[in-house]
């Protein structure tokens, strides 16, 4: 019954919603009423995809997605800005669902395959190793491997470098430029390495002047989605268990909805014990999150199929 | 009403500033009374020093009386899920805040934030129980992350940044209150009013981290994103601070202190000074006071407590010890 109760506020509140808090462009915003952008755009898509709305509600956000690519194969985070962004391996992903994007999504991945982060290099950590003399260092990681940034030039971070690894993963293999197996190899070293030391991530400093980073919800859902082709490798498997700690302390709509879909994708039951969905958007209406919307969408969806992956490591 | 208008103004054309030190030893005190008087106070000696012909004839005196019917934008430190509630600023003080700016006549007092590390801002500001204190949250609180975005020319080149993407809400505001909380910074020395401002930069558009601020040197970042929306006013919490390895991994520190002013330079050199640190030796604070507004103990008329008698010195990473005050030797 409570299943049940739980699963009715998809087509009873989720959904109204979505439909509601579309702009006349095609998109969403983050919020109801705020203006249409690229990642809230890419999980509205793939929640009315995944819960079975007819073509006509998802071909507008697929439009507003095409739109927005700019030149080089990228999406910005908003219309405005003129680089890309981690954005684009969610559009990529939203856009696999529609085959008229098939070009958009194959420029897409291009650029992120080609997108290289900008991390510490080798000049900068000899000129680090002398300069500490046998000091602490003040982060502690292996600074050769290289996922992906938020944005060009920057960084490497765990949340984009799990969302690339994701479309990816989603992608047809035909779709996929050469160079994806080597930098999936190296990414998912990446996330390996930036696991805090006792499980979980957050986003990507396990340890900070030799003390231990606090894991994350959403840090820690993405990355083992990203990883979940190896579901039994120890690193995961701490991971799951530092996850399952942490179930109780989970205060907000969006961290629960993707907790439960990380949980349920490595075939787990869902604990019944757990504050539902539906308490939470009593208290404050998941804050008119469209984010938030989707994802609730998406872990009450039975079928998961936008998770499912399209091709296997060694098919690439 | 906005004076930020004046945000680039040097010190020698700058009227003095104030700052009220008030002790405060606990979160269940009445800090509404404590906070609405302290603005009253600020605002009656601002116009005394700008009667006394003090400063130049341009300059306007800072009134909270144009504050009627206007928005208010409260900026806290809400950084993360926070246990032992010293990371983020209390919420007692961010709603004696909002209704003390309630009671001068502002139509609406929003609270706004866009924490640098957690995407997940709805399971941040439950956890400091923000809801408990200010009531339903969804027309009053704004994630600056997601809010729609304006592109900002920068109006000084401290960085290379040259634009910013910024939240409109924060734009629109007419009057912008910084709140930190008094905590060290394992890589800018101290995060007080003025690096709280990195909070108003959206990860919608930079990321969580927002890492195009750290690559564009923190410093120079606080800087740039100062001069383009400077503070009105600052309200740093240090009832309980943090020491150390701050701004998250640090260890608790009890100042029993709010400090308050209308010039969030003056204000941050202020609580260095409590804690017993060299503002002129943060290198943010030191390019701000040419610019943004006063860090010579001279230019700030002190009201409330003296520094010397609310002093708590805070322990900070060895990396900075050159930032501590001459004679003291504790550091972590």
């Amino acid at each position: 019954m409570q299943a049940q109760s739980e699963s009715s506020l998809v087509n009873e509140v989720c959904l109204p919603f979505l439909r509601a808090a579309r702009n006349e462009d095609g998109g969403w915003g983050f919020h109801a009423s705020s203006e249409s952008r690229v990642e809230p755009t890419a999980w509205a898509a793939l929640a009315l995809s995944e819960t079975g709305s007819s073509k006509d509600l998802c071909q507008p956000a697929y439009n507003y997605l095409r739109a927005a690519q700019l030149r080089d194969g990228a999406w910005p985070s908003s219309r405005a800005q003129r680089v890309g962004s981690w954005a684009t391996s969610l559009a990529c992903w939203a856009l696999m669902g529609d085959s008229e994007s098939q070009l958009a999504v194959t420029a897409g991945l291009r650029w992120i395959c080609e997108d290289w982060p900008r991390d510490i290099n080798l000049f900068q950590r000899v000129i680090q190793k002398i300069t500490l003399r046998g000091g602490k260092e003040i982060v502690s990681q292996n600074a050769t491997l290289r996922g992906w940034g938020w944005t060009p030039h920057t960084a490497t971070w765990v949340e984009p470098t799990a969302f690339a690894l994701i479309a990816f993963d989603q992608a047809a293999a035909q779709l996929l430029p050469r160079k994806a197996r080597s930098r999936r190899k190296l990414a998912k070293a990446l996330l390996y390495d930036r696991m805090c030391p006792g499980g979980g991530w957050n986003c990507g400093n396990p340890m900070v002047y030799g003390v231990p980073g606090d894991p994350l919800v959403e840090p820690t859902v993405w990355a083992l989605l990203a990883l979940r082709d190896e579901p039994n490798r120890r690193e995961n498997l701490m991971s799951l268990e530092w996850l399952e700690q942490n179930l109780s302390r989970i205060l907000s709509a969006r961290s629960l909805a993707l907790a439960k879909i990380c949980w349920e994708s490595y075939g787990r039951n869902w604990p019944t014990s757990l504050i539902k969905l539906r308490e939470l958007y009593a208290k404050n209406e998941f804050l008119d999150s469209v984010p938030a919307m989707a994802w609730t969408c998406l872990a009450l969806s039975p079928g998961q199929n936008w998770l499912k992956v399209a091709h296997r490591e060694k098919e690439l | 009403m906005r004076t930020a208008e004046n945000a680039l103004v040097p010190p020698f054309r700058r009227p003095p500033s104030q700052v009220a030190i008030r002790r405060a030893s606990s979160y269940e005190e009445d800090l509404f009374k404590l906070t609405y008087e302290t603005l009253l106070e600020i605002q009656s000696h601002s116009r005394c020093t700008q009667s006394s012909g003090d400063v130049s004839a341009s300059d306007s005196p800072f009134t909270f009386a144009d504050l009627r019917g206007r928005t208010v934008l409260l900026k806290p430190n809400f950084v993360g899920f926070d246990p032992l509630r010293v990371m983020n600023t209390h919420p007692a003080v961010v709603a004696a805040a909002r209704e003390s700016f309630l009671k001068l006549g502002a139509a609406q007092v929003l609270i706004g934030e866009g924490p640098a590390l957690d995407r997940d801002t709805e399971g941040i500001i439950e956890s400091v129980r923000l809801r408990d204190y200010v009531g339903p949250l969804k027309r009053t609180f704004v994630d600056l992350n997601l809010d729609d975005v304006e592109c900002v020319p920068l109006r000084t080149r401290a960085s290379r940044l040259g634009e910013l993407y910024l939240p409109k809400t924060a734009l629109g505001a007419d009057f912008v209150v910084s709140m930190p909380k008094l905590k060290t910074h394992h890589w800018a020395g101290v995060t007080l009013s003025l690096k709280n401002m990195f909070g108003i930069v959206p990860g919608g558009c930079y990321g969580w981290p927002k890492n195009v601020l750290h690559w564009a040197g923190i410093d120079n970042s606080i800087l740039d994103i100062n001069a383009a929306l400077r503070p009105d006013f600052a309200i740093v919490d240090g009832i309980f601070g943090m020491e150390g390895n701050g701004p998250i991994q640090g260890v608790p520190k009890r100042a029993n202190v709010l400090v308050f002013g209308n010039d969030p330079v003056a204000v941050d050199a202020t609580c260095c000074r409590i804690m017993g640190l060299l503002p002129e030796r943060i290198k943010y604070l030191a390019g701000s006071g040419t610019l943004l507004g006063h860090t010579n103990a001279e230019k700030i008329e002190q009201l409330g407590e003296s520094i010397e008698s609310v002093r708590t010195p805070f322990a900070v990473l060895k990396e900075f010890r050159k930032l501590m005050e001459p004679g003291r030797e504790k550091w972590n």
